[in-house]
């Protein structure tokens, strides 16, 4: 047998899910019982209509306010640069770099780096496929850091709930935000990093 | 060529070896460095005892005030589930379903498998769901995100810190201590061992 020769050149298939390596023309792996595909079955399709339903999100879940803050009756309308910039205002920098980091340049760099994985592997990119799974592996773990701005809005709605005195109330922006943060994750799960490898010639 | 003495990386599909990694080593793929095997120390029972103890935490930690606050006299206990209630009541029921599913059902569904699980093969016990739960389990684990929760609690209480007395609950330690207990429960699963236990239970049991 030869170096570097894949599961799939020696006519092998390993399951999804328990890992099991067995012939190709088996159809259910004989250890679980899951449907067996060399890669993820319509991989760069679902990722690329998942990449591009977030890209649209991504737009209302900038502009619209994710949350009204009402005290004493006159409500402010916050979005998410305005909530970070509220933090800066309040000497929070601390605190208002990690909400920027998880809920601006997570998301952004998360769709960013998932396009240019899509066009590397449409476009047979030669790349150093090493450093581009290194990539993916990064896109995947950061993206479930973005739900902090959801799970603090539903801290905040649930104690600043004083009727009059004060409030604190969710936006649509929310609603898309969250939409984006479960989209990516998804897309990055359909997302095959084999397909990385299978593109490149040796 | 045996099939079962190879094994292929799931990110770039290279045939390995089968290694012979010992508890303590870690087995990486000598082309794209992803972490193939990393073998623990008693998986079984100690997934077994860790899932015990996170299910006495869940409930303590899921109903017992986490952050009270207090302005101009009138205070307000916050517990996990009151801010879903309070989304859903707003009619942001998407929000309200996201949060309850990676904040609540989640780290509990995964904790229930864990325990499922490791109960049937401590007792040597087969079933024909193992597998099916086991893959579950690998399928949510991505989708419970307590660590994250904290991190929003953090970050909501600094906000909150200029305008309010705050004050924090017995639910805030039952909570961090289920942390705490879902991140150890994840660094000493070992999910190869465990398929792997899986498949001899199932075979014995049909012979």
């Amino acid at each position: 047998m030869k170096r570097n020769s894949t599961a799939l050149t020696q006519g092998l298939v390993r399951c999804h899910d328990c890992g099991k390596l067995d012939k190709t023309h088996v159809v259910l792996c004989t250890r679980c019982g899951n449907p067996l595909h060399a890669r993820l079955p319509y991989s760069f399709q679902r990722t690329l209509a998942l990449l591009l339903s977030s890209f649209a999100l991504y737009i209302p879940a900038n502009l619209f306010p994710i949350m009204t803050v009402t005290k004493l009756n006159v409500g402010e309308p916050h979005t998410i640069l305005g909530g970070i910039i509220a933090l800066i205002h309040s000497d929070m920098l601390p605190i208002a770099m990690l909400v920027l980091v998880a809920s601006i340049l997570v998301p952004l760099l998360k769709l960013l780096g998932l396009s240019l994985l899509l066009l590397c592997v449409h476009f047979r990119w030669q790349v150093n496929a090493k450093r581009w799974t290194q990539m993916y592996r990064v896109i995947s773990f950061v993206g479930r850091w973005s739900m902090l701005d959801i799970f603090m809005i539903s801290i905040l709605v649930s104690l600043v709930n004083l009727g009059s005195v004060a409030q604190v109330i969710a936006g649509s922006a929310a609603t898309a935000f969250g939409a984006v943060v479960v989209l990516t994750m998804f897309a990055a799960k359909s997302f095959d990093p084999r397909l990385i490898w299978d593109v490149q010639n040796e | 060529m045996k099939t079962s003495n190879y094994l292929a990386c799931p990110e770039c599909d290279l045939l390995v070896r089968c290694g012979s990694a010992v508890v303590g080593e870690k087995e990486h793929c000598p082309r794209c460095h992803y972490l193939l095997h990393r073998p623990r120390a008693q998986s079984v029972v100690r997934t077994f005892a860790l899932s015990l103890t996170g299910l006495c935490l869940l409930l303590p930690a899921n109903l017992l005030p986490i952050v009270g606050i207090k302005i101009l006299g009138s205070s307000h206990d916050g517990t996990l589930l009151s801010g879903v209630v309070t989304l859903f009541n707003e009619g942001m029921w998407g929000v309200a379903i996201l949060v309850l599913l990676s904040s609540i059902l989640f780290p509990m569904l995964s904790i229930l498998l864990s325990l499922l699980i490791s109960g049937h093969l401590y007792f040597n016990r087969p079933n024909r769901y193992l597998s099916e739960w086991l893959r579950t389990l690998q399928h949510i684990d991505e989708w419970a995100m307590l660590e994250v929760y904290l991190l929003g609690i953090i970050v909501a209480c600094v906000k909150l810190a200029s305008m309010a007395e705050l004050k924090f609950g017995l639910g805030l330690t039952a909570f961090v201590l289920l942390l705490l207990v879902t991140v150890t429960l994840a660094s000493n699963f070992d999910s190869t061992l465990f398929w792997q236990q899986i498949e001899r239970l199932n075979t014995d049991e049909k012979k």
